[in-house]
């Protein structure tokens, strides 16, 4: 496969690339649309009840999900990092911190999963609980293939998939994950601190 | 030492160091015309929003216990 994409010329090259970086773009937004789906069906809930959470129903932690946060958003920084590393051929340091990012992700998910089996509240257990595991639960389920996706993407580089020129699979996954972090920053805000 | 006291300053410590490379990474960006730099660019504004969000958990200002 990697023969046959060094066989297109560069223009042809180009314009490929352009309309794959559109399409994968009207994914993101078609995923943001799912995403905003549930967001406002969980406002929408939420207005409706008369005190928020629910009686009877905890609330997350929320300092334990500050430094979950965190975890994410330095994943997305020394995502852009890697990014960065490439476009300067610099390998070592790109395989370091995509190193780093697919590290920092299963330490959000291992987060997350610690966070699921430590609250009182259950996906049936109420409006709040069913929100929250469904909303946080697609949103660490984006978090999983992103890193499923991180890790096709280093080995895919270090196999010769990509060349300094043509590297369209580690643009499409530096975008997914800014996505997946973006989207936790709505979703620590209504969860955890509106 | 108090476990959430210690999490609010690894949340506080970690949204300072975090937002600060964010910040540097779109001041990095900002002369980029590309789409998916412009992309690159609301991603990152918006992981500095997420930072200063979490810097307000941290200091107590903002977050429902």
């Amino acid at each position: 496969m990697a023969t046959h994409a060094l066989q297109v010329s560069d223009a042809e090259y180009q314009e490929v690339r352009s309309h794959r970086l559109l399409g994968f773009l009207f994914f993101l937004i078609s995923d943001s649309i799912l995403f905003c789906s549930f967001i406002f069906s969980y406002l929408y809930d939420r207005s409706a009840s008369p005190m928020w959470p629910p009686a009877g129903v905890e609330r997350p932690g929320l300092y334990l999900a500050a430094v979950n946060s965190i975890v994410l958003f330095g994943s997305g920084v020394t995502m852009h990092l890697a990014m960065e590393a490439w476009r300067h051929a610099n390998r070592t340091r790109f395989t370091q911190y995509i190193i780093a990012t697919i590290v920092l992700g299963i330490g959000f998910l291992s987060g997350q999963a610690y966070e699921y089996t430590h609250l009182h509240d259950t996906w049936w257990g109420s409006v709040f609980g069913a929100s929250f595991f469904t909303l946080t639960g697609m949103h660490g389920f984006h978090v999983f293939i992103g890193v499923c996706f991180l890790i096709t993407v280093l080995l895919q580089a270090r196999n010769g998939v990509y060349d300094q020129n043509r590297y369209f699979g580690l643009t499409a996954a530096t975008l997914y994950w800014h996505f997946v972090d973006v989207i936790w920053v709505a979703l620590f805000f209504l969860f955890y601190v509106y | 030492m108090d476990a959430t006291l210690l999490l609010k300053i690894i949340a506080g410590a970690g949204a300072l160091v975090v937002g600060y490379f964010a910040v540097k990474a779109l001041y990095e960006e900002w002369p980029k015309t590309a789409l998916e730099d412009q992309v690159t660019k609301i991603m990152m504004a918006l992981l500095t929003l997420g930072c200063v969000i979490v810097l307000t958990v941290a200091f107590g200002i903002a977050g429902k216990v």
